[in-house]
């Protein structure tokens, strides 16, 4: 049942209710100047219905026209002012809570961040979560703050009903309890769980249609699109009926509501001639000023109904915000290790929450300090997972994984210093060249930063660039080459100044001549330091002190290039495929 | 506010006729309502008995819930409209989308292609049913209750007239300004959140460097600045719509105040008092709204011209059958290609110049070069994704100019450096070309291509759901099944490779290519690379140096000329060399 889903996120919400807590005050000014605009709007038609009654009862002195005319003046006026006043405190609110969430947003996916991403988060879902953002600003603009004003004010005109006359209290109090609490529920139990269905259809339609424009050109050669239009329209079709169904919801609704504002009228009107009618003219006057004094305040009920249906076509956003990890900022104090850092791997075996397959089983290696390592193997073998664990992002499961004697999960925070990476894809923030690089070290000078840039061969770029170091990175046409980006990310890793540096597939998707310029400086500027480097072919291989095969979780093969060219048939296979035709022909 | 273009839409003319009619009842229905009330007031001031006003009372009840009864007959009508209207808007951007191919995919990217149509038309739909019934309302409304508010009381009618071309001024003023404040903000609130989706998918680069805390600090202060700058500029753009308020909230204290005087003067009765102070509000609501909505509207504006961008642009529909050519024979041993002076650029640079090459029958070419030589571009001319801008294509000595056809499409199987795999079975993934394929003839695809040990490692073997969303292919996977595919349809005579195996580690491109290799004969082949040892399975290679083939020939041969050939493959086979 989805209205029980829809009440289980709820009530395990961290990301709508603890925000009202913070800023009370501003969102109870915020609330309180909605529900003053509604009394105003309403004060402007009470005083002027009453103005004009007293003044068509052609009262001895125009002075007792001055009152009424002097809060028609305040009413007429005030109205506006207020309802400026309200929406810059709203927005402001929603703003600085926006501020909040975003941070706590940050953090959660900072917290679950692990690197060598199991490719569960693509760039899409990390927008999709921003923009789940957006639609937490519009739940509260469109939802929760037209109903608690709607509230406020229905519990203001009880109030002075019940000073009145105890029947008019009851009668409002049925009426309009009918539209403020009545009518949501019935419109939410009639259609939240509707909406949430098309809310689903909507995305599994664009998620077909996204998947079908993707492959745009397999359908193209298929010459197979007409097929394909016909079974859009047809799912198509289910979600339309659902729409339908619900607008022919909304409007029966709406006709009830405004039987139910037009009976209100009518009540306050009787109530009205019954308490003023018949007993002179002075107090007649307050039936036009009653009656008037009700229409104003419709345009404050009548969006509720629509508003709490609307809930329910974000609640996917607050269910996606909720299912991220909860952030504790508990943190151990970090090891202080000293050297000679060398990686120890005895008898890891890893496998990723919820799967039962080992991706490493019994893996043992030991690079001491300085070695140059490349690993190898079959997309699935381990390799990135070797790499997650000897930074320390994960623990393995049983076995050990140490960095100068200390179990690599230890370091938490501290591993940065330790140890670096250069992604398959460097990412390069939309910052200034100088911030990228500084992510390296936050406290590089100048001169850190274009030696670190010389050491790599990136001079010549730097002076070419219009503002220097100054230059903003992806912007106004200026796009750093596969080639640069690399260069760029060892540079910051030669800022970041670890003994110990990965590399995840480096050079992957660039071109051979690039490749291996690529890895000469890499070798060149890393010399003196722990390099492993996880490659699936075999270029930059054999300037390295040893290979190291994984297959199925363990090491397959291990040694020096050249011993294994000697030694291993395997090897020589590969090499000889790998350079085969790239050599002239005999 | 409102797109010219909405009143060219089908059927749109009767909808206004229907609308003005139903808004002008409406209006009747307002002035029945506030005249009903007023006279029920004025008789119990006069100390009526309430039982006397029944009639009244049921006039203004009638008139009330009538009013609404109206808009809801007028909402089904125009709910229908629009959808309509979305339907049909739908399915001639589909029918773009589908059958021109990647070329209209390229120009607007994968996601604003799925937005728009799922979307962008659905805000076009909201577009239409909201903006027409405001349109003739903020019209018809105003000017029926004129017409009664004059013979009650024509001080009232003159203030309520005079406000309004200040309204409607003052309105095409906001228009102004609130578009162009409304499109900074939108600037500055995209850039926000661009550096906000920027940090998030960095974020395991700030980890790794340890910056993962302090960044955090940084975005929240990002975002308080982006706070106080927004507050500044909505102290300006809130204010526009406030005083618009102003004017009607003013308008009705002024006609009351001056009712007030009138009456004291004695020179109006109570109940046309009354009745135009009710009238009043109703008289500026139409307006209110229409100018409420302009987000909502901005929106559904936008999407409705992207959406008509490229439904009206020029059909790529150009067909053999459309052209009037007879339909190109099937790929066979005597069958002719010929690329005579190809070009083609990018925005305003030129990434194929004059290319010049022909081969007979079922070749093997190869083609190599650096990265920006413009392989790429050679293969999507050639599979027409796009059309050249110089020279022309030759097939079997007919000149057919660019190859966006579908008697040549039909022949061709691309195979990309990520094969597109569909969620859906594998099964169906296989028989993508052919879904009517035997099971004995699928099952034989996927033997030949090596899938078989997938096959058995899937819970429900070749039913598995595959894809995005449900079992991930490794990239060697997905080679092989676009392989299979290729394999499955006997008739796709021509295969075309770019990049195939760049990002496949060596051992899985080893197995590939003994997969590859006889799925090759008998077929012509163009395979892109920039891994030389392929060259030795070509007939012929094709060196693309900065846009055009600068050498063409037997790859043997080519290695020993010591021309462009052997200068590549000193360079790319590096320490191997």
């Amino acid at each position: 049942m989805r209205t029980a889903e829809f009440a289980r996120t709820w009530r395990q919400d961290r990301w709508v209710r603890p925000f009202f807590k913070r800023y009370r005050k501003t969102l109870a000014f915020a609330l309180l100047l909605g529900a003053a605009t509604f009394a105003f709007a309403a004060g402007l038609m009470v005083t002027s219905g009453y103005l004009i009654s007293a003044a068509a009862a052609v009262p001895e002195s125009v002075l007792a026209l001055n009152l009424p005319l002097i809060f028609v003046r305040i009413f007429g006026i005030g109205k506006p002012v207020l309802h400026y006043f309200e929406r810059l405190a709203s927005h402001d609110w929603v703003l600085r809570m926006t501020s909040g969430l975003r941070l706590a947003l940050y953090r959660a996916m900072e917290k679950d961040a692990v690197v060598f991403r199991t490719a569960r988060r693509t760039g899409d879902a990390l927008g999709l979560l921003s923009e789940d953002i957006g639609h937490l600003q519009n739940l509260y603009l469109r939802t929760v703050f037209p109903s608690v004003v709607a509230l406020l004010v229905w519990f203001a005109l009880l109030a002075i009903a019940g000073f009145l006359s105890l029947a008019l209290l009851a009668a409002l109090f049925l009426t309009l309890g009918a539209v403020v609490v009545l009518a949501p529920l019935v419109s939410v139990i009639a259609c939240g769980a509707r909406r949430m269905r098309i809310k689903a259809c909507r995305n599994e339609l664009y998620a077909e249609l996204t998947d079908n424009v993707l492959g745009v050109s397999d359908w193209v050669f298929s010459q197979r699109c007409g097929a394909y239009l016909e079974r859009y329209r047809a799912s198509e079709a289910a979600m339309k009926e659902l729409v339908r169904a619900e607008q022919r919801f909304s409007r029966r609704r709406d006709v009830a509501l405004q039987v139910l504002f037009g009976a209100t009228a009518v009540v306050v009107l009787m109530w009205a001639a019954g308490r003023f009618g018949g007993q002179g003219t002075d107090a007649a006057n307050w039936i036009a000023a009653f009656v008037l004094g009700f229409f104003p305040l419709i345009d404050a009920f009548a969006p509720l109904s629509s508003a709490a249906v609307d809930a329910f076509s974000f609640s996917d956003s607050v269910q996606r915000l909720n299912a991220l990890p909860e952030v504790d900022d508990h943190a151990e104090k970090p090891p202080v290790p000293s050297g000679p850092f060398d990686v120890r791997i005895e008898g890891a075996a890893y496998r990723y929450p919820g799967s039962d397959k080992m991706v490493l089983d019994g893996l043992d290696l030991f690079v001491p300090q300085g070695q140059k390592v490349a690993v190898l193997g079959r997309s699935g073998a381990g390799k990135s997972t070797l790499a997650a664990l000897v930074r320390g992002d994960a623990a393995p499961v049983c076995g050990s994984v140490t960095l100068a004697g200390v179990p690599t999960v230890r370091f938490g925070e501290a591993m940065p210093s330790y140890v670096g990476v250069i992604q398959q894809r460097t990412y390069l923030f939309n910052m200034t060249l100088r911030e990228n690089l500084r992510i390296g070290r936050a406290d590089a000078s100048d001169d850190d930063i274009r030696t670190a840039l010389a050491s790599v061969g990136l001079s010549g770029l730097l002076s070419r660039l219009p503002e220097g170091l100054d230059t903003m990175v992806d912007e106004a046409g200026l796009r750093f080459s596969g080639g640069e980006r690399h260069r760029v990310a060892l540079a910051r890793v030669l800022l970041q100044d670890a003994p110990v540096v990965i590399l995840d597939e480096p050079t992957v998707g660039l071109d051979p001549v690039t490749e291996r310029d690529l890895l000469e400086t890499l070798f060149e500027v890393l010399e003196g330091r722990t390099v492993i480097m996880i490659t699936h072919h075999l270029q930059g291989v054999s300037a390295m002190d040893r290979v190291v095969f994984l297959e199925e979780g363990r090491v397959a093969l291990d040694g020096s290039p050249a011993e294994l060219a000697r030694a291993s048939e395997r090897y020589r296979t590969l090499l000889a495929f790998d350079r085969g035709a790239a050599a002239p022909a005999p | 506010m409102i797109d010219r273009s909405i009143f060219a839409l089908p059927g749109v003319r009767r909808v206004l006729a229907a609308l003005a009619a139903s808004s002008t009842a409406r209006a009747l229905l307002v002035a029945g309502q506030a005249l009903a009330l007023a006279s029920a007031v004025v008789g119990l001031w006069e100390g009526g008995a309430l039982a006397d006003q029944a009639a009244r009372v049921a006039v203004f009840l009638a008139c009330f819930v009538g009013r609404q009864l109206l808009a809801s007959v007028q909402e089904a009508h125009l709910e229908r409209y629009a959808s309509e209207r979305a339907d049909e808007l739908r399915r001639r951007l589909l029918l773009r989308v589908f059958e021109g191919g990647a070329g209209v995919v390229q120009a607007r990217g994968t996601g604003n292609v799925a937005t728009l149509v799922v979307e962008g038309i659905d805000q076009v739909e909201t577009y239409i049913r909201l903006i027409l019934p405001k349109a003739v309302g903020v019209v018809a409304v105003p000017l029926v209750l004129l017409l009664w508010i004059f013979p009650l009381d024509w001080v009232s009618g003159v203030i309520a007239l005079a406000m309004f071309p200040f309204i409607v001024l003052y309105m095409v003023i906001l228009g102004h300004t609130a578009q162009d404040e409304a499109a900074k903000q939108h600037a500055t609130f995209q850039a926000l959140s661009n550096t906000f989706v920027d940090a998030l998918r960095g974020i395991d680069t700030l980890k790794l460097f340890g910056r993962g805390r302090s960044f955090g600090a940084s975005i929240y202060e990002a975002s308080e600045r982006f706070r106080e700058a927004t507050m500044k500029t909505l102290r300006v753009a809130t204010l526009s719509s406030s005083v618009l308020d102003l004017f009607a909230t003013g308008a009705l204290a002024a006609v009351a105040i001056m009712l007030g005087f009138r009456l004291v003067d004695g020179a109006l009765p109570f109940f046309p008092a009354l009745a135009v102070l009710i009238m009043v509000p109703e008289y500026f609501k139409p307006v209110r709204e229409f100018a409420a909505d302009y987000h909502a509207s901005l929106d559904g504006k936008n999407a409705l011209r992207s959406v008509l961008e490229i439904v009206e642009e020029e059909p790529a529909a150009d067909d053999a059958a459309l052209r009037g050519a007879a339909a190109l024979p099937l790929w066979s041993e005597r069958a002719t290609f010929e690329a005579r002076g190809v070009g083609f650029s990018y925005a305003d640079h030129r990434v194929l110049d004059d290319v010049r090459f022909s081969v007979r029958g079922n070749a093997r070419v190869g083609i190599v070069g650096a990265s920006g030589a413009g392989k790429s571009t050679l293969v999507g001319l050639v599979a027409g994704f796009s059309r050249p801008e110089a020279g022309l294509f030759v097939l079997g000595g007919v000149e057919v100019g660019d190859l966006h056809r579908s008697d040549w499409q039909r022949q061709i199987a691309y195979i990309p450096q990520n094969p597109y795999i569909f969620h859906a079975t594998l099964r169906d993934n296989v028989a993508f070309y052919c879904p009517d394929a035997s099971e004995a003839d699928v099952e034989r695809a996927v033997a030949a291509m090596g899938l078989d040990a997938l096959v058995a490692e899937l819970p429900q073997g070749l039913d598995t759901l595959v894809g995005e969303g449900a079992r991930a292919l490794s990239g060697g996977q997905a080679q092989r099944v676009a392989l299979a595919r290729a394999f499955l349809d006997g008739e796709r005579r021509v295969l075309l490779f770019d990049e195939p195996t760049a990002h496949l580690d060596i051992e899985t491109e080893l197995e590939l290519k003994e997969r590859m290799l006889p799925l090759m004969r008998g077929r012509l082949v163009f395979f892109a690379t920039h891994r030389l040892h392929w060259m030795v399975d070509m007939d012929t290679v094709l060196v693309v140096e900065d846009g055009r083939v600068v050498e063409a020939g037997d790859p043997a041969e080519l290695a020993g000329a010591g021309g462009a050939y052997a200068r590549l493959a000193l360079q790319m086979g590096g320490e191997a060399a």
